[in-house]
């Protein structure tokens, strides 16, 4: 039944391909021709869309949509829903690091002080969500309470760092041509897919999300795991900030809430890039990969409507299509496939 | 004679799922017929079809001579086929009298609640309640005499035909007698009757003829005097008795104790018990639903509330409060229902095997899935499960596939007790016997199995020894050559000789 692909990078397309002629309703089918076919023609019209540069450019866009989003599909495959406070936990952790940064304590400490408010903020939501918190109410109520305390420390007002700082290479440096953000997302890709795939603790990700009460009954509790992913959300979130910050040399509470990438919100852009993944909402199957992929379809996608001269309206309308038309999709696919639990 | 309902090679299919597969049935006009067959040996389908509430099916339905088909319960019972299901479709905050005209059929538009009472009347004699005030409301009548207002509220509308679905699964013997005798009664004055049941002693009882459905196939319909317990045990099974369970356990008299259970107390039980677990030993749980068996099981695996106890093996007392605990201690735990914490239906078959014993599939935390292959191939075969189908997700299973699946996933913590609530609910018959080998096969090689069960055949065929409980308490014990069949089902139903039998 389930083919087993040991490969990273076929694993996600082999099945969808065999799902999608094994299930292959004509609606599915007249969706997904529609879309290759508007994708394909408008990627060999855009000027200079399939050059070596672009794609670069379009792995570097996806990458910290792309991060958090990793971060983020642990919780969901975990069966924990979402994080509704990514951005607050990145609005909190940028002031955090520019605030030490023009302390002038340096990038190590700035980076670890960071860590450390993030690690704090994903323990906090993850033990409230384990002992039985509503994943949605907790987070929405810890991302008022970051984006507060990220205000009222900053003033509201634009933390910056002079230049050179010890964060430089993290932000504008490169590594064998490759931005260096790029390198850390493709990194943090192949690290988290290999966690999930070979490691006790991924296994325990997709048997609590496949089936909580199960995974009590087998000694796999959801109040250590809670804790786990949503820290590693908070993690990766924070990474992000102290990335941003790097590039910008400058830290704002409204970094990640108005004009980030096309879809202005940075939270609801990484949910859609996990939907767009294809993994599943009520957990247990799914995969970083997954969610890797989303973010550097989008960014294509938008890139792609960039050099059509596309501005931001419809860019951001587009983004809410790719999600309607790969929800649609998933879940025609998976339908009547996977058993009702 | 015309038989009042005929069906002829009905065949119901679910999917991939075969639920009847060329049923005959047929009832005459005054004629209690009882249909009987295993779990899932598909008795509420056929039912269902019956009454109209599903229309799915093909083959032959004629109902007084005539080929109809319902579509929905409604035509059925304007028809004249009413149902009384297990759950009850009563208001309990309404008095008698208005839920048996609850439809406002044959009332007229005004009427006063006296007037009311006045029409009931009839009804409530006709089913044995002549001591039942129309007027007193439904929750303040006992579970029994709930389920006969039921049949007084079908009644009503003047059926011919009565399907009666295990009307005393959840009755105490007392209450039990009471439907029965209404049985009869209502049988006298020319009704039909389908009455479904698990609990044989009653079949016999009241039932003229004898339906049985084994697999989704119907055996020809026999008199019921022409048969007798272990005969229609064998049309159910489709086998002997005796091939179906193991032999029991002829070692020594006292074997070792493994577990002492001490002042345990699940929520759910009435009183602490203590008893103790043995080694290379099946113990029975033998109970009633809602008897408290199935608490503590749960209580012994950390699964269920408990407000005192104490666990003693190897010398260490402890007492899980989360099923992580008890699998420390090599407790291995199957609830009643599968589905909802016994597998990961959407994962693959042999994540569900190794499930429990992460870390010994793994070293140092990573895995690479050689040894895990492994450890599900040797479980996959023992329990045999197809270990070609090993990547499948658990949930294409089939029911008895399932309950291997289940069970057997707690040989990979090499399980010291093995404690299994309903070990064969819903499953085929040929995997009962499968399941109770297996069982019987690891208490042989060292490890105790405690099993809680309703099902009376399994309940006194399958243990060495068992316990008996009736509305949360302990009642009896009892040993080997002194288990039968009717002792239990005295013990479990009426201990304290309440019924006046």
């Amino acid at each position: 039944m389930n083919v087993q692909t040991p490969t990273l990078g076929i694993g996600l397309f082999q099945p969808i391909v065999s799902k999608l002629t094994r299930h292959s309703s004509g609606l599915v089918v007249a969706m997904v021709v529609l879309f290759s076919a508007v994708f394909l023609y408008g990627a060999f019209t855009a000027p200079n869309f399939m050059t070596l540069f672009n794609l670069k450019t379009v792995i570097r866009d996806a990458a910290l949509v792309g991060i958090m989003a990793i971060g983020l599909t642990f919780v969901t495959l975990s069966g924990n829903f979402f994080l509704l406070s990514m951005k607050e936990t990145a609005a909190l952790c940028i002031i955090a690091f520019a605030t030490a940064m023009s302390a002038g304590y340096g990038f190590e400490i700035s980076f670890l002080f960071s860590m450390v408010i993030a690690i704090a903020a994903g323990v906090l939501q993850g033990l409230l969500i384990g002992l039985g918190g509503n994943p949605i109410v907790v987070t929405l109520g810890a991302a008022g309470l970051f984006f507060g305390i990220g205000s009222f420390w900053s003033d509201n007002l634009v933390v910056s760092f002079r230049r050179p700082h010890g964060a430089e290479w993290l932000g504008t440096g490169s590594f064998l041509g490759l931005p260096n953000i790029t390198v850390a997302f493709i990194v943090i890709a192949i690290v988290a897919e290999l966690a999930l795939r070979y490691t006790n603790f991924g296994r325990q990700v997709y048997l609590i999300g496949a089936n909580r009460a199960a995974g009590r009954a087998t000694g796999h509790e959801n109040l250590s795991m809670a804790i786990k992913v949503c820290t590693i959300a908070s993690v990766c979130s924070a990474f992000v900030a102290i990335a941003f910050a790097a590039q910008v040399s400058s830290a704002h509470v409204n970094y990640f809430s108005s004009s980030f990438g096309s879809s202005g919100d940075m939270t609801i852009l990484v949910i859609a890039t996990v939907m767009v993944g294809g993994n599943s909402i009520m957990g247990g199957y799914g995969s970083t990969i997954r969610s890797s992929l989303g973010a550097l379809f989008i960014s294509a996608v938008d890139n792609m409507m960039v050099l059509h001269d596309f501005n931001s309206g419809p860019r951001v309308l587009a983004v809410g299509l790719m999600i309607v038309f790969s929800i649609i999709v998933f879940a025609l696919i998976n339908r009547g496939r996977r058993v009702q639990e | 004679m015309e038989p009042l309902i005929k069906l002829t090679n009905i065949r119901r299919n679910f999917g991939a799922i075969q639920a009847l597969r060329g049923v005959d049935f047929e009832i005459g006009a005054g004629e209690v017929i009882g249909l009987v067959g295993e779990n899932g040996a598909g008795k509420s389908t056929l039912v269902k079809i019956i009454s109209g509430f599903d229309n799915g099916y093909s083959g032959e339905y004629s109902f007084q001579g005539k080929s109809v088909r319902f579509t929905n319960p409604g035509k059925a019972e304007s028809a004249g086929i009413a149902i009384a299901q297990q759950e009850l479709s009563l208001i309990p905050t309404m008095t008698v009298a208005e839920n048996i005209f609850l439809t406002g059929h044959n009332v007229p538009v005004f009427s006063t609640r006296r007037s009311l009472a006045k029409r009931t009347r009839p009804y409530l004699d006709e089913v044995g309640l002549t001591d039942v005030d129309p007027l007193t409301k439904v929750e303040r009548l006992s579970v029994g005499e709930q389920h006969l207002v039921e049949v007084a509220r079908l009644i009503a509308h003047d059926p011919k035909v009565l399907v009666l679905d295990e009307p005393t699964a959840a009755l105490g013997e007392s209450d039990s007698i009471r439907i029965l005798e209404m049985v009869t009664r209502l049988a006298e004055r020319g009704k039909s009757i389908i009455y479904v049941s698990h609990r044989l002693d009653e079949i016999f009882k009241v039932c003229n003829r004898i339906t049985v459905l084994r697999d989704g196939e119907s055996q020809a319909t026999k008199r019921a005097d022409s048969l007798n317990v272990d005969l229609l045990v064998e049309l159910m099974l489709g086998r002997e008795l005796s091939n179906m369970f193991p032999p029991r356990n002829s070692g020594s008299q006292a074997p070792q104790v493994l577990m002492k259970v001490r002042n345990l107390w699940p929520d759910g039980l009435v009183e602490p018990l203590d008893f103790d677990i043995r080694v290379g030993e099946i113990l029975g749980l033998a109970g009633q639903l809602g008897c408290g068996s199935g608490e503590i099981l749960g209580a012994i695996a950390g699964a269920h509330q408990t407000r005192s106890g104490q666990l003693t093996m190897d010398g260490q007392d402890f007492l899980p409060n989360r099923p992580k605990q008890a699998i420390a201690k090599k407790i291995g735990y199957c609830s009643e229902n599968r589905k909802h914490d016994g597998l990961f239906l959407g994962r693959p078959i042999f994540e569900n095997l190794t499930s429990p014993a992460l870390e010994t599939i793994s070293r140092h935390g990573w895995n690479f899935g050689n040894l895990e292959k492994q450890t599900a191939h040797t479980i996959g075969e023992s329990f045999t499960v197809d270990v070609s189908r090993l990547t499948a997700e658990a949930g294409v299973l089939s029911g008895g596939n399932q309950q291997k699946v289940a069970l057997g996933k707690w040989l990979a913590i090499s399980p010291k007790i093995i404690l299994v609530n309903e070990p064969t609910r819903g499953v085929d018959v040929g995997a009962k016997a499968e399941i109770y080998q297996k069982l019987r096969d690891l208490a042989d090689g060292g490890a105790a199995v405690v099993v809680a069960s309703t099902d009376m055949l399994e309940i006194s065929n399958l243990p060495d020894r068992i316990l008996t409980f009736y509305r949360g308490m302990q009642v009896g014990e009892a040993r080997q050559s002194d288990i039968s069949m009717a002792g239990i089902l005295k013990q479990i139903t009426d201990p304290f000789d309440e019924a006046g039998l």
